[in-house]
């Protein structure tokens, strides 16, 4: 059997979060601190592996910790306790529009992603007539990026994600947008990314689709995990959950 | 590629650390020309005012400390001694401020893309370093036909100078981005310390102001980097005698700043996303 994509294991995170209290006279003499910091649990003792080729859901309530977790997967931010082991090259849309700037052309951000993503000058020209018309930006590629609408901002950092060539594509709620010609076409170039043995992880409110794309879902509550399992039993529990007021 | 909590960075570790920042080498240099093309890019006079900037900045402080206050104070080369200070000084003072700015200015990529942090503070100070080697230009420009001041052979001096003073600029980016993450307040503090720094620095006054007044203000000056930093480019400029022991102490303090601010940021940035 061959070693998992992504083993995730008794990872934690805490958040420091601050209360502010309205600073009253009577505060600031008694010298009172006016913010007082508690620890919130973003993510409390996860283990849990992705297989290769596996397409991988994230289910949960706001605030349950998906974000973080794919943060932790994508290794931009290291955990509090716990390890997580990634075999091969992940290319994130985590946000939408990564590393944009918005006054620059939409040439200068392909670049300025490529090369964040660790690409060589020649390899993103080589690439970029292809990251271009898979966009189907043709010249709007030389506006500045200001001027795109949200569907046009998508298309460009799915297809530089996808130009990638990603051992693990990690997706954080991107579907949502785009019109529906778009998702369509995402949708076929995440099965190609399957096709040729890649893996995805991504993390959605849209229960349908998980249900229908992914393997495996992951089911999180407030840090925790609350269910593991085949995509369907998994994303039919949870449908049927109480939604969990904020702690 | 496994990465636990707590990881403290080894030797190896470093070693991958500047394997990597050679990698992304090409990030760094792009991303600072993007950002110089975007900040003026919807202005009309664009590029021109990396050039008009300093020229502007430099006529303020000319009219104000050089006439009003009279700090010329019989030195011939006043200008040119104005130039220099405000230039090298501005180098510094803007460094610490994209540095402050380079970690929340570019968010989406720290969370979105694992690369060496280290790179965006280098980022920052490869885009002002780009504006203080045409504020050299400009101070030849200015100086030369009004202070008679010409390049010597001492010039050959001034690529060590700039090498120093970038090691300095870039430990002090590295500090100021790090410290910024978490304490946003640092972006507010940073502008007045820069108002200090220059005024305590011999840059809008001359050195003969401060020389045998004795007690806090000399010992502040033979502890301020600015002191030997500004001896050593005067000399590569202006053809000026070198105080050797401001140097010297200027050298500590560049090589403390620049090795203790790269460290520190690289020990801490694994948690900047954290707090983006």
């Amino acid at each position: 059997m061959k070693p998992p994509a992504v083993s995730v294991s008794e990872v934690g995170v805490t958040y420091r979060s601050y209360i502010e209290r309205v600073p009253t006279v009577r505060r600031l003499v008694a010298r009172r601190r006016l913010r007082r910091s508690v620890a919130v649990a973003a993510l409390d003792d996860v283990t849990f592996d992705v297989c290769q080729g596996e397409t991988f859901g994230l289910v949960g309530d706001n605030g349950a910790g998906k974000s973080t977790l794919l943060r932790i997967i994508a290794r931009t931010m290291r955990p509090d306790q716990g390890s997580v082991t990634v075999r091969g090259e992940t290319s994130t849309l985590l946000q939408l529009g990564a590393g944009f700037n918005p006054e620059l052309s939409g040439r200068r951000n392909v670049y300025l992603s490529g090369l964040a993503h660790g690409l060589r000058m020649a390899e993103i020209t080589r690439l970029f007539d292809s990251i271009v018309e898979y966009a189907g930006l043709a010249e709007a590629i030389d506006r500045p990026l200001k001027s795109y609408s949200s569907g046009m901002l998508s298309r460009l950092a799915f297809s530089i994600s996808m130009h990638l060539l990603p051992d693990i594509l990690l997706l954080d709620e991107v579907l949502a947008v785009g019109d529906a010609g778009f998702r369509e076409k995402s949708l076929g170039a995440m099965r190609d990314m399957l096709m040729r043995g890649g893996t995805v992880i991504v993390a959605s409110h849209s229960l349908q689709m998980v249900e229908e794309m992914c393997d495996r879902v992951l089911w999180l509550e407030r840090g925790r995990i609350r269910g593991l399992g085949l995509a369907e039993p998994v994303v039919e529990a949870y449908r049927q959950a109480p939604p969990v007021t904020a702690g | 590629m496994t990465v636990t909590a707590g990881e403290a960075p080894s030797l190896s570790g470093w070693r991958t650390y500047v394997r990597n920042l050679w990698r992304w080498r090409e990030f760094a240099w792009f991303l600072a020309i993007s950002n110089l093309k975007a900040r003026n890019a919807s202005t009309s006079l664009g590029l021109f005012w990396w050039v008009l900037n300093p020229l502007i900045m430099a006529a303020v402080y000319f009219l104000v400390f050089g006439v009003i206050f009279d700090g010329r104070r019989g030195d011939a080369d006043f200008l040119a001694w104005l130039l220099s200070g405000v230039f090298v000084f501005n180098f510094t003072a803007t460094t610490m401020t994209s540095g402050a700015n380079s970690i929340l200015a570019n968010r989406r990529l720290l969370v979105n893309i694992r690369f060496p942090r280290l790179v965006l503070p280098i980022s920052a100070v490869i885009e002002t370093g780009v504006g203080f080697i045409l504020s050299i230009a400009v101070y030849y420009v200015i100086s030369w036909p009004a202070n008679g001041v010409a390049p010597g052979p001492t010039i050959v001096w001034l690529p060590v100078a700039t090498g120093l003073h970038t090691i300095f600029n870039l430990g002090l980016a590295a500090l100021t981005a790090r410290m910024a993450v978490p304490f946003r307040d640092i972006n507010n503090l940073i502008p007045h310390i820069n108002r200090l720094w220059l005024y305590l620095s011999p840059i809008i006054w001359p050195l003969s102001l401060i020389e045998g007044r004795g007690g806090w203000l000399e010992q502040l000056a033979s502890i301020n980097p600015m002191f030997g930093l500004l001896s050593f480019y005067r000399m590569a400029l202006m053809g000026r005698e070198l105080d050797v022991a401001a140097f010297l102490t200027a050298l500590g303090w560049i090589l403390v700043v620049g090795a203790g601010g790269i460290i520190s940021f690289v020990r801490h940035e694994g948690n900047m996303v954290r707090h983006l």
